[in-house]
């Protein structure tokens, strides 16, 4: 089955729920229904606990019991067919910052010679010229999320999918990173699919956001971010967006 | 401060050997009869690596028993390291195995040398297999217990690269268990020495427990005191070579520390 049009990736009626041990349910999404274009950047924002994780394990294939239907422009994807870069890295720890990226193309049976040439030209886009001989412990947080986006890259899937990809580091390095990763999008264009719980890292980002709550989660809204990039956290349509989706974004602590 | 903490560093250990030796001689002072003095171990050490007992001196009786635990560990090793990735990996098989090592596992190897001599005799093949038995249990325990937690993420991005199932096991289940299975071979490797000498005391010719029962069979306890230096000595050496070992093979968790 394919899309229409301008669609990459499409959500019709999606549901999910946990049933523990004890045979309890625990609703996790309500009736998603999303479509995702193509190259755009989509931001799914929510608080903690709102299923934003969960509903990238559902796109993503990694797990694949629901309600509902998720279909792909290229037909029949699996969890291979898109690039994914996890909240804590998800690093091998025994391997170089190169042989990490290199580790994409490997699983797919890519010749030694090629998969190193083009791992390297992944390090050199996210900046990571020089610590090829690395191991993750020996560079910092930034830097270690870096090697993942270059090696989830790597793949050339159409498709990526980012979940809190920032969360654990710092602001300063945290901002860098949003530039990085905004300028690497712009220069390979792909498909990205966003998670965060940051409001202003959701606006400085997306093409779209999608805010997800309530428990079970559902769409709430959708916001445009209409400004060009760079887009700055001081002009002042970037604050009235900010306060309008933070009225709406319901912090339960 | 720091300075005075390096000197601490290199006395306290110092004091701690120098301590056993006065414990050692005041034993000696008040019972010469059955407790010889360091010196005359000393003595009796140098005698037997020149003068054989058994037709092997000191070198060879230490080579002969480090010898049945190698062939026993590397054994254990092949056998223990499947043996466990089968049990942690495929939970049908850990339904069906678990129970039998959980009841078998507990006996202690010692418990075991009757009914090995009985089945094995009282050649070489004996005292190998009871090392092994010894050996295996804690490779089988660490590599399970490691198997079992592989980190998620790990294999999920593995699974996003398109790794099929032997390539996960390969390049993501197998190295983020290896501290955990490096960590159970040290047991092993120390636990298959003491079995050995165990072994030995029951039925042997030649090695190091061998030395200490003919020290107690001749009265001679200058003997057994060395032979039980010569145990102490050669298991701290295993252990200095497998910790530098393990540095080797799992640089990036020792250097985590």
């Amino acid at each position: 089955m394919s899309l229409e049009g301008n669609t990459e990736i499409k959500l019709e009626h999606v549901s999910k729920t946990f049933v523990d041990k004890k045979n309890m349910s625990y609703p996790v999404l309500k009736d998603i229904c999303l479509e995702v274009k193509k190259q755009e950047f989509l931001v799914l924002l929510g608080a903690g606990r709102t299923g934003k994780t969960v509903l990238l394990e559902l796109i993503s294939g990694l797990d694949g019991e629901y309600e509902g239907t998720i279909s792909f422009a290229g037909g029949q994807l699996e969890t291979k067919d898109m690039g994914i870069v996890f909240q804590k890295y998800a690093l091998f720890p025994w391997k170089t910052v190169l042989e990490n990226v290199e580790m994409n193309q490997k699983f797919r049976g890519m010749e030694k010679e090629e998969r190193i040439a083009k791992a390297k030209g992944y390090l050199k886009l996210v900046g990571l010229e020089g610590f090829e001989n690395h191991y993750p412990h020996q560079i910092s947080g930034g830097m270690k999320q870096r090697t993942a986006i270059a090696r989830a890259f790597a793949g050339e899937s159409d498709i990526m999918l980012l979940d809190e990809p920032f969360g654990a580091l710092d602001a300063q390095t945290r901002w860098q990173m949003e530039e990085e990763v905004l300028r690497i999008w712009e220069e390979e264009k792909r498909t990205v699919i966003f998670v965060t719980n940051n409001i202003e890292e959701a606006i400085y980002l997306g093409d779209r956001i999608v805010l997800l709550e309530g428990s079970p989660a559902m769409i709430k809204k959708e916001y445009i971010p209409d400004m060009k990039r760079p887009r700055s956290y001081t002009d002042t349509r970037f604050l009235e967006l900010r306060n309008e989706i933070g009225d709406d974004f319901a912090l339960v602590l | 401060m720091a300075r005075m903490k390096k000197w601490m560093d290199l006395l306290l250990p110092v004091l701690s050997v120098f301590l056993l030796l006065t414990l050692w001689i005041l034993l000696h002072v008040r019972k010469p009869d059955i407790m010889p003095a360091p010196l005359d171990v000393l003595q009796k050490l140098w005698e037997i690596t020149l003068h054989p007992i058994s037709k092997a001196t000191l070198p060879i009786h230490i080579l002969v028993s480090l010898g049945r635990v190698l062939g026993a560990f590397a054994l254990a090793s092949v056998l223990g390291v499947t043996f466990g990735v089968l049990l942690g990996w495929y939970e049908t098989f850990h339904h069906i195995a678990w129970p039998v090592f959980e009841i078998i596992r507990p006996i202690p190897p010692i418990a075991w040398i009757p009914l090995i001599i009985l089945w094995c005799g009282i050649g070489e093949t004996s005292k190998v297999v009871i090392v092994f038995i010894g050996a295996i249990v804690p490779i089988v325990l660490n590599t399970v217990a490691g198997i079992r937690q592989v980190n998620p993420m790990l294999l999920k991005a593995a699974r996003s690269m398109g790794a099929n199932d032997m390539a996960i096991m390969r390049e993501a289940v197998l190295p983020d268990s290896l501290p955990s299975i490096v960590a159970g071979m040290k047991t092993a490797l120390s636990t298959g020495w003491m079995c050995v000498l165990a072994a030995e005391m029951v039925v042997a010719r030649q090695g190091v427990g061998f030395l200490i029962i003919r020290g107690m069979d001749s009265g001679d306890s200058a003997l057994i005191l060395a032979g039980m230096v010569v145990i102490g000595v050669v298991s701290a050496l295993i252990t200095v070579a497998l910790n530098y070992l393990e540095v080797r093979l799992c640089p990036w968790k020792v250097t985590q520390k």
